[in-house]
């Protein structure tokens, strides 16, 4: 667990103390851009064939993002040692399908979208995830030793670099909890990464109970990926407060080969992933 | 050896000019305070009908020259009655003076001290404020806590990135570029509390003077300012129990002589009562803090005196029973106070300090620890040539070692590998001289020139980059990367990594127009070689400190400042008015989503910028009468551009210029106290500020789940104007004269109309709606406070 990801926690915890109100701001509005969500995940133990891409634009701040979807776009993805091409056709609703992906862990990849005259372009290569080796819940682990929290433990690869990145979801929210770690720290052993909640009526956050559902989803990931994940986070969850690093641009890999300032929001990754799901008892 | 001759043609300077001195006499002595035996920093020492004058330096001490013949000398210091002595001077005379404080009651005639004020027409010496504890205790405050750093932010000229937030700026500087001493020692966190309250306990403090610009050459090592704070040494006439019991804190302090009057000694202890701030959380959370101030002075006789001073404090967060944080700062100092003769005043001083952070994550079975730690000698002189010509000359060496990190796992089965970053030493050392010279009765100059030197030792391994470049623009993704290892290298602990020296002229002016009037211009260098790694908006404790080496270059600044300064009203009143424009070149800026902790290749998320500022500072101040005190209006501009350098690329923000998180374009104080009779006095603030700049999102997305926000140029928002209004009511209850007891309430209420003023807005998407929304945090809306304090 990185020392930046406690900070951020540090932090929040102090600002959580003071009081806040939610505030009419008048924030500056940049034109839209492509946003890609290029999320080729491959799950562990399947066959990795079928995925989508998500495609739609930018939009200001207090915006509605419901009707972003970007249609009419030419998308596909290129294994760049056979040059294999894998076209991913236009679902009509923003969505650009496969059925015959074939994922190769350490294999890089090119994405190819061309929309409105413009061509954007990507690299990545796909990148291995370990097994959970073991799901448990507890209230001892977490800051809050009072609130029920999930445990997943996993051994990481030694002498290796690697970055994991989770998504948890407890079935019911609106949205989801993230989290990149890498293991600069802590290369070579046992980790574990707990997730909790601790209640906040002002936030309406609840505690788990006995029952809850939580999906988790555990990726391997690029250093690369690592870097621009990690900063989406930590600007989603701290994007202003005093404490927190000054808020910047996000780019992803998506460059525009035509325009180049006409950058695209969001990344081309691939990744292994374990999916699984977690019920408190 | 260029140190050493450089010393030498000083010495030789001085003894030069001392068998010119025909007909001509010194007084010479120390000024104390009547009451307690404090020395008097500051006093004037003036000879009537004549422009002969002196001001006593830090230890008390002054020196005049004069031909012989009979002379009255009136010594005067602001709240004080003025003393008066005639003399006859025929030989060397050694003088010292008792002042007695001034009252303020009604009934009596308010003495109305001549010539201390006149002082600061004729020196110089600008951009300076002087604070006494008396005045700081006087200015309304949050819970009723003195605090130091948040009275030096109602001058003029001076800022700081919001409340709750660490530190201070001065004239667009960052918060690191402060040299923040007390009783010469270097502080280098002065706040308690993640900055709500400041480590400096107003009872153990004497008085407190910022230099925001014109800073004399005996000072190094900062780049914008120096906060000079100087303990009390202890009442040396009588037994004085002095303390307080607040709403946040509690204090006492003791003080006296010692060794049958040949000393005298101040302890003073501060804490605040744990689980007052962060009870929110259902957690068992906790934060305090505890300081203790000592010092103590021992005269051996009339020319040697030796004073021994130290610090500790401390504080601590306890967030559940999984997470535990601490952090301090400690230090001492050991002076030899040496008077050679009546003209030849020395300082020696032995110094140490020490700042660590701590922290203990029971939840991940580790913890943390990074430090910071020095070691200082000093030697200080002053000549006190002739009433024409002052010199002062030193020198200062400082030896570093830095722990930017080290992480140790804290049980068996801890997932966490030990780390020790590369534990970094360096030296620092500085040689000066400056002179005071009057040219005419209206002219005087200060011409002051530091040579500092800073070596960056070995020890440790450097990791060497391609070409040279640590960090690279990578020009497809067009973000900035880690440069390409090609190799280490490793340095021995005799090997010297990086060395670096500069001249660092100071240049003042004065010249009086009248006798209540007077322009000063100045001209300063200063060199900073070490920095304060932060990426945050506000400095955190956690922040730590790295020397200049082969990848980090000493910031330089250069700053000229030029003001107007009156007295009016025989001296009840006065104005000053000053311009500055400041740059600092090379000051480090971090790359878009740079990590600094753990981080040992520092290097590889930093670019080298410039800093520049510029304002106009007023001051209006009412020093004498019932009704005291200021109003400060500054209009300025701090901004800072860092571009690409040999990493290519346009740079951050572009390589435009963007605002520094403590720019204000206006930034209004107005202060007041109010003695309304014997038992009660009143106080208040009011306070304006431009807000805060700040980076917005110009947009947003949908990635993964979540609402992502796209946030704009650096620093291109603003928050909505920061003002408030403090009170303060003291009462003083009637008691017998001769009872020793002497209590006082202080009734305060901070922000009286409870504006919620945004410390932060941050953008985040509401949990129970999914909409996207901004959220304003309010540190402190109206608090009021009652405190009480006695004296025994």
């Amino acid at each position: 667990m990185t020392l930046r990801i406690l900070k951020r926690l540090v932090i929040l915890l102090l600002i959580v103390t003071s009081c806040t109100d939610v505030v009419d701001v008048e924030v500056p509005e940049a034109p839209p851009r492509l946003v890609v969500e290029a999320s080729i995940d491959w799950e562990k133990g399947t066959r990795g064939n079928a995925q989508s891409i998500r495609l739609s634009t930018s939009a200001p701040f207090f915006s509605n993002l419901e009707d972003t979807s970007v249609t009419g776009a030419s998308v596909r993805v290129t294994n760049t040692a056979t040059n294999e091409i894998f076209v991913f056709s236009d679902e009509g609703n923003g969505l650009y399908s496969t059925i015959t992906f074939d994922p190769v862990l350490n294999q890089t990849y090119r994405l190819d979208i061309d929309y409105q005259g413009e061509t954007y372009s990507a690299e990545e290569t796909m990148t291995s995830v370990v097994a959970i080796d073991a799901l448990s819940q507890s209230r001892e682990s977490g800051f809050d030793n009072e609130a029920l929290g999930v445990d997943i433990a996993f051994n990481d690869p030694p002498n290796e670099e690697n970055f994991y990145f989770f998504r948890f979801e407890e079935e019911g929210d609106l949205f989801p909890e993230l989290l990149a770690i890498p293991d600069e720290f802590t290369d070579g052993n046992r980790l574990d990464v707990f997730f909790e909640k601790e209640e906040d009526e002002d936030e309406g956050i609840e505690e788990f109970v006995a029952g809850d559902i939580v999906n988790i989803k555990f990726y391997g990931i690029s250093e690369q990926y690592f870097n621009y994940v990690d900063l989406l986070i930590e600007q989603f969850e701290g994007g202003g407060n005093p404490f927190g690093t000054v808020p910047a641009s996000l780019k992803g890999n998506c460059i525009n080969l035509t325009n180049p300032e006409n950058y695209a929001f969001g990344y081309f990754r691939l990744t292994e992933v374990v999916c699984t799901s977690y019920v408190f008892e | 050896m260029t140190y050493f001759k450089f010393i030498c043609l000083s010495l030789s300077l001085c003894l030069a000019t001392v068998s010119m001195a025909q007909n001509k006499f010194t007084i010479s002595g120390k000024i104390t305070d009547v009451a307690n035996g404090e020395t008097v920093f500051g006093a004037s020492v003036f000879l009537k009908g004549t422009r002969i004058g002196a001001v006593t330096n830090e230890y008390g001490f002054y020196s005049l020259t004069a031909t012989e013949g009979d002379y009255e000398i009136l010594v005067s210091y602001i709240g004080y009655a003025t003393a008066v002595q005639a003399v006859t001077l025929s030989g060397n005379l050694n003088l010292n003076f008792e002042l007695e404080e001034a009252s303020t009651a009604l009934d009596e005639v308010v003495v109305v001290a001549e010539e201390s004020e006149q002082v600061n027409i004729k020196s110089p010496q600008m951009s300076v404020s002087k604070l006494k504890s008396e005045t700081i205790k006087k200015i309304p405050v949050v819970l009723g806590e003195v605090d130091i750093i948040k009275s030096i932010q109602l001058l003029p000229g001076v800022t700081n990135t919001g409340e709750g937030s660490a530190g201070f700026n001065v004239r667009g500087g960052a918060a690191d570029q402060n040299l923040v001493l007390l009783d010469e020692s270097i502080i280098y966190n002065s706040s308690h509390l993640f900055g709500f309250f400041s480590v400096f306990n107003a009872d153990a403090i004497k008085d407190v003077k910022l230099y925001k610009g014109g800073i004399p050459a005996r000072f190094g090592g900062r780049v914008s300012s120096v906060l000079d704070v100087r303990q009390k040494d202890g009442n040396s006439k009588n037994f004085e129990l002095n303390g307080g019991i607040g709403v946040i804190s509690s204090r006492l302090s003791a003080e006296g002589p010692v060794l049958k009057d040949k000393g005298s000694f101040l302890i003073a202890g501060r804490g605040s009562y744990a689980h007052l701030f962060l009870n929110a959380a259902n957690v068992e959370n906790s934060a305090f803090f505890y300081d203790l101030n000592l010092k103590t002075n021992y005269t051996i006789n009339a020319k040697n005196k030796l004073y021994l001073s130290g610090y500790f404090g401390r504080d601590e967060f306890n967030f559940g029973a999984n997470f535990l944080s601490g952090y301090g700062n400690t230090s001492g100092n050991l002076r030899w106070n040496h008077i050679y003769n009546d003209k030849l005043f020395s300082n020696l001083s032995l110094i140490f300090s020490n700042y660590d952070y701590q922290l203990d994550f029971k939840a991940f079975d580790f913890d943390w620890i990074s430090e910071i730690r020095n070691y200082n000698i000093k030697y200080d002189l002053s000549y006190f040539k002739s009433d024409k010509l002052k010199l002062n000359f030193g020198l200062n060496a400082i030896y570093y070692n830095f722990n930017p990190g080290e992480i140790n796992p804290t049980s068996e089965t801890s997932s966490i590998n030990p780390l020790l970053l590369d534990q970094k030493r360096a030296f620092e050392n500085g040689l000066y001289l400056s002179a005071e010279y009057k040219i005419t009765d209206q002219l005087t100059t200060t011409f002051g020139l530091r040579h500092s030197y800073f070596s960056r030792l070995g020890g440790q391994p450097l990791v060497d980059y391609q070409d040279g470049r640590p960090i690279v623009y990578n020009e497809t993704l067009g973000i900035y990367e880690e440069g390409t290892p090609i190799g280490i290298t490793n340095f021995d602990t005799s090997d010297r990594i990086e060395d670096f020296s500069n001249f660092e002229p100071r240049l003042a002016m004065a010249y009086q127009l009248n006798e209540n009037t007077s322009v000063k211009a100045g001209y300063s260098r200063t060199a900073q070689y070490i920095h304060l790694l932060s990426n945050t908006v506000s400095v955190t404790p956690l922040d730590v400190w790295a020397p200049s080496g082969r990848f980090i270059k000493p910031q330089l600044s250069d700053q000229y400042a030029i003001g107007y300064f009156r007295n009016f009203k025989d001296k009840w009143y006065a104005l000053e008015v000053e311009a500055y424009y400041k740059t600092v070149a090379n000051r480090i800026d971090y790359v878009d989503g740079s990590d600094l902790i753990g981080q040992n290749t520092i290097e590889t998320e930093i670019l080298n910028g410039e800093l520049r500022a510029y304002g106009l500072e007023f001051l209006f101040k009412k020093s004498k009468g019932d009704f005291t005190g200021w109003l400060a209006y500054t209009i300025s501009k701090a901004e800072q551009r860092t571009p690409g350098g040999i990493a290519g690329g346009p740079g951050i923000n572009n390589g435009d210029w963007y605002y520094a998180a403590h720019d204000r374009t206006h930034d209004i104080s107005l202060t007041g106290s109010y003695t309304l009779n014997t038992k009660w006095s009143f106080g208040a603030n009011l306070i304006y500020q431009t807000g805060r700049p700040v980076t917005f999102p110009d947009g947003q997305y949908s990635y993964e789940g979540i609402n992502v926000a796209n946030f704009s140029d650096r620093n291109a928002s603003r928050l909505t104007a920061y003002h408030r209004i403090d009170i303060s009511a003291t009462y003083v209850p009637n008691r017998r004269p001769d009872k020793k007891w002497k209590g006082e309430w202080v009734f305060g209420i901070y922000n009286l109309y409870n504006r919620r003023n945004a410390a932060s807005i941050s953008f985040g998407q509401n949990r129970e709606t999914g909409a996207n929304e901004a959220t304003r945090t309010a540190i402190f809306g109206i608090v009021p406070s009652v405190s009480y304090n006695f004296k025994f």
